[in-house]
């Protein structure tokens, strides 16, 4: 599992390599459980940061190159930190091999030891560290922005995970306590679906008491991973107050647009006598015509 | 035939004046006929949610909507001709606004289809016909820069109503949202108070233009006088459309003799097969070369921005005296130019990344923008702005297919070779052979009207002739009635 590739180093490598190797993980973590899993990665140069997420308790070995330096100094300190403290008794003098300085070491990892785990190599006064973050899986950012839902309707609420937790719990924020949504005790309120790594919580009938953060949480092995959503039950009339305040004005808008078109042929009609002569032409043309098309409406007709 | 049909009006358009107040109501027609669709398409994801639909499912209210609008355009022009544009467009408005009201009260998927999707879109496309005729009627001289205006509509609301549907969306969620956007919809209605019919100083029986309800203008009309023009013109009018006959007067099928009708007919149904689509595709393509969520929007801004002042822009340059007689000629060549753009953005792509993207979307909206306002304004040059109504409704139902067809073709496309290049290469030769057909047939078109203008002139003299010769080109029996009548008109009007 731990690829050789050692090469030219570029971040984008970082996350194929790391999915190569995490999807086989699931399948490893569920079948044995005490499994070490090799977690490697190249330091070059700069402070890199990765990611690894943890579904269960295993021993994780995690281990870091770090090309030479300029200096090529023939050997130099590593150990390693957690959350920013050094680990006690990690400290090793590291040679330079190939051109490079490899530094490993196995964890055993579970619930409480998760956290932010960095090697660091340090030689001639300078250090380069590379950090690891270890945690359940996270759920992709939720809408920080409330879901509207009216009173009486209903409201659909969607919790999405990269991998399948082993359950789904929903709850409902109840001021600091946390109350569990039953969807067997209550059907005909709640309903919940889940899919592998969706799941959905249809509330019904929504009162105004419904409003407020709903949880849901994705249940490991190692922990839980949860999220909020909030939701904001609001009556009919809201929508209604600049709906009504908006057709108000299409109406007076265009009762004004009508007015003003009365009012300005009104004044072109109420003009000097210069217009009655054109108002007898006018006149004697609509006789002429009305006369023409009766005729040809009489011959249509039969 | 340019110069046959300008007689053929019987009155002279304002070209200015109210006008400009009818552009600006059409301009607020245009902008909800076009963006409206799909500015809904921001609801789509939480309303999907709600009624437990795939996306698919979902994205059939954006194209029944845009389907309905297509092809109401015949039975629109038909209201047109007969009401007029101020009653069609206010109707139209409040079928909008009422359908989105009653959408927000919506139990199921089918409700939307039929309210939103149905009713909404024939709502829209008794915006959509009647605002472009009614420019034909207002507008002779500066026609292509009030069209031009006009259509400028679409970016601009586009623009506006994308960030409102999502305020609208945070605060009201997805029903408050529509019943609030019925209401702004109806703001159509206002546009459609904003359509006076206009007013002749020539008494017209043709059944085209007069049944805009005219009113006899310096003559003087006093109420009487205008009562009786109504009610004469009504009740005239009723049996000559019946005469006919349904199929004559309806569709007005004369209007596939018109040589400069087919060319234009066929040059379209080509071009939108590949219109639509890139702008679609433009920020997946954008996401797939790996630019973020932001930037991929931003490329769309882009492209609005750059259209909203190409539409006015081209209007203008179009309605200089060396581009307004060879109007086609510049059509075709924007046609053309949009192809030479779709080819060469995959290489601007592929070798400049993001900044060749973005200079593609300011060419590309540039080459869009012309194509949008020369659109219509072509077309009323070819059949003229009494026939406009009834040929833009078969120009609308015809383009159809191609509209709606583009897009998933073009994402077929897209997964067949998984690279949007081919989808692009293949819209650019969509648009590029059209641009040269329309280009080359319009030649020969401008050269037989010059040889028909010409003999007109040298072979006839006098008013009779002319109208004889109109009414040849009409081609329909009861057009002699008309004709006697301007005959009689002119000879009293000496």
């Amino acid at each position: 599992m731990f690829s050789p590739w050692i090469s030219s180093l570029k971040l984008i490598l970082i996350p194929l390599f790391w999915r190569g190797i995490y999807t086989k993980n699931p399948l490893l973590a569920l079948n044995d459980p005490v499994t070490t899993v090799f977690r490697s990665a190249v330091l070059k140069g700069d402070n890199l940061v990765e990611k690894v997420e943890i579904l269960k308790p295993i021993n994780l070995e995690l281990a870091c190159t770090c090309d030479g330096n300029p200096n090529k100094l023939p050997n130099v300190t590593g150990f390693w930190r957690k959350d920013g403290i050094e680990i006690a008794n990690s400290r090793l003098t590291v040679l330079l091999e190939n051109e490079q300085y490899n530094l490993k070491k196995v964890f055993s990892i579970h619930g409480d030891s998760l956290g932010n785990y960095s090697c660091v190599f340090n030689g001639a006064d300078k250090e380069s560290k590379f950090d690891f973050y270890l945690t359940a899986p996270e759920m992709g950012n939720m809408k920080e922005k409330p879901i509207v839902a009216y009173v009486g309707d209903s409201v659909v609420m969607a919790c999405k995970i990269k991998l399948p937790p082993k359950t789904w719990i929903w709850y409902k924020e109840n001021g600091t306590e946390q109350e569990l949504i039953n969807s067997t005790t209550d059907p005909l309120r709640y309903k919940i679906f889940v899919d592998r790594n969706t799941t959905k919580l249809t509330v019904t009938n929504l009162t105004e008491v419904d409003s407020g953060v709903y949880i849901c949480s994705a249940i490991y092995n190692i922990k839980t991973s949860v999220s909020h959503l909030e939701v904001r039950v609001i009556s009919f009339m809201e929508p209604l107050k600049p709906f009504i305040a908006i057709v108000a004005e299409v109406i007076i808008l265009v009762f004004l647009i009508l007015l003003y078109e009365r009012w300005g042929s009104q004044k072109s009609s109420s003009s000097p006598t210069g217009n009655m002569m054109h108002v007898d032409q006018m006149h004697k043309l609509t006789q002429d015509d009305n006369g023409i098309d009766e005729s040809s409406t009489r011959k249509r007709k039969i | 035939m340019p110069p046959a049909v300008k007689a053929n009006l019987g009155y002279t358009p304002p070209d200015g004046g109210w006008g400009w107040a009818v552009v600006f109501g059409a301009f607020i027609s245009i902008g909800f006929s076009y963006a409206f669709p799909k500015s809904l398409t921001i609801y789509f994801k939480e309303i999907q949610k709600y009624f437990t639909v795939s996306y698919s499912e979902i994205a059939w209210v954006s194209s029944i909507m845009l389907a309905a609008m297509y092809a109401g355009g015949k039975l629109s022009s038909i209201l047109v001709n007969r009401y007029g544009s101020r009653p069609v467009v206010i109707m139209g408005g409040l079928m909008v606004g009422v359908s989105m009201v009653a959408a927000s009260f919506g139990t199921t998927i089918m409700h939307l289809y039929l309210l939103v999707g149905v009713i909404g879109g024939f709502g829209l496309s008794f915006n959509l016909q009647p605002s472009l005729t009614i420019i034909g009627k207002y507008f002779q001289v500066k026609r292509p820069m009030a069209n031009g205006l006009a259509m400028a509509g679409s970016p601009v609301f586009l623009f506006t109503l994308a960030p409102l549907n999502q305020f609208l969306f945070d605060n009201f969620g997805w029903r408050g949202a529509f019943m609030i956007l019925g209401a702004i919809v109806m703001n159509c209605c206002v546009a459609g108070a904003l359509m006076r019919p206009v007013k002749m100083k020539t008494v017209q029986k043709d059944p085209d233009a007069a049944t805009n309800g005219t009113t006899t203008e310096k003559a003087g009309a006093t109420e009487g006088i205008a009562n009786l023009e109504a009610g004469g013109l009504l009740s005239d009018t009723e049996p000559k459309q019946k005469k006919g006959g349904c199929a004559d007067k309806c569709l007005d099928l004369s209007l596939f003799k018109h040589r400069g009708f087919i060319i234009y007919l066929i040059g379209n149904v080509v071009m939108f097969f590949g219109f639509f689509a890139p702008v679609v595709f433009l920020a997946p393509y954008a996401k797939g070369i790996g630019i973020d969520n932001y930037q991929a929007a931003f490329l769309l801004s882009i492209f609005a921005l750059v259209d909203m002042f190409a539409r006015p822009g081209t209007g203008l340059i179009a309605n200089t005296k060396w581009i307004r007689p060879r109007i086609q000629y510049f059509f075709s060549i924007s046609v053309a130019y949009n192809g030479v753009c779709h080819l060469l953005c995959p290489f601007l792509a592929v070798h400049l990344g993001y900044a060749g993207l973005v200079i593609y979307a300011v060419f590309f909206g540039l080459a869009f923008g012309m194509v949008c306002a020369l659109l219509f304004e072509v077309l009323m040059d070819l059949v003229g702005a009494e026939r406009f109504s009834s040929a833009v409704g078969l120009v609308t139902i015809i383009e159809c297919g191609p509209v709606l067809l583009g897009p998933p073709v073009a994402g077929f496309l897209v997964d067949v070779f998984d690279d949007y290049k081919y989808m692009y290469w293949a819209c650019g030769i969509m648009m590029l052979s059209p641009g040269i057909f329309l280009f080359i047939m319009n030649y020969f078109n401008y050269k037989r009207l010059d040889q028909e203008e010409r003999q007109r002139q040298s072979g006839t003299t006098g008013l009779g002739s002319v109208t004889r010769s109109i009414m040849e080109e009409r081609g329909a029996g009861e057009e002699r009635t008309i004709s006697k009548d301007l005959e009689m008109f002119d000879e009293e009007g000496q």
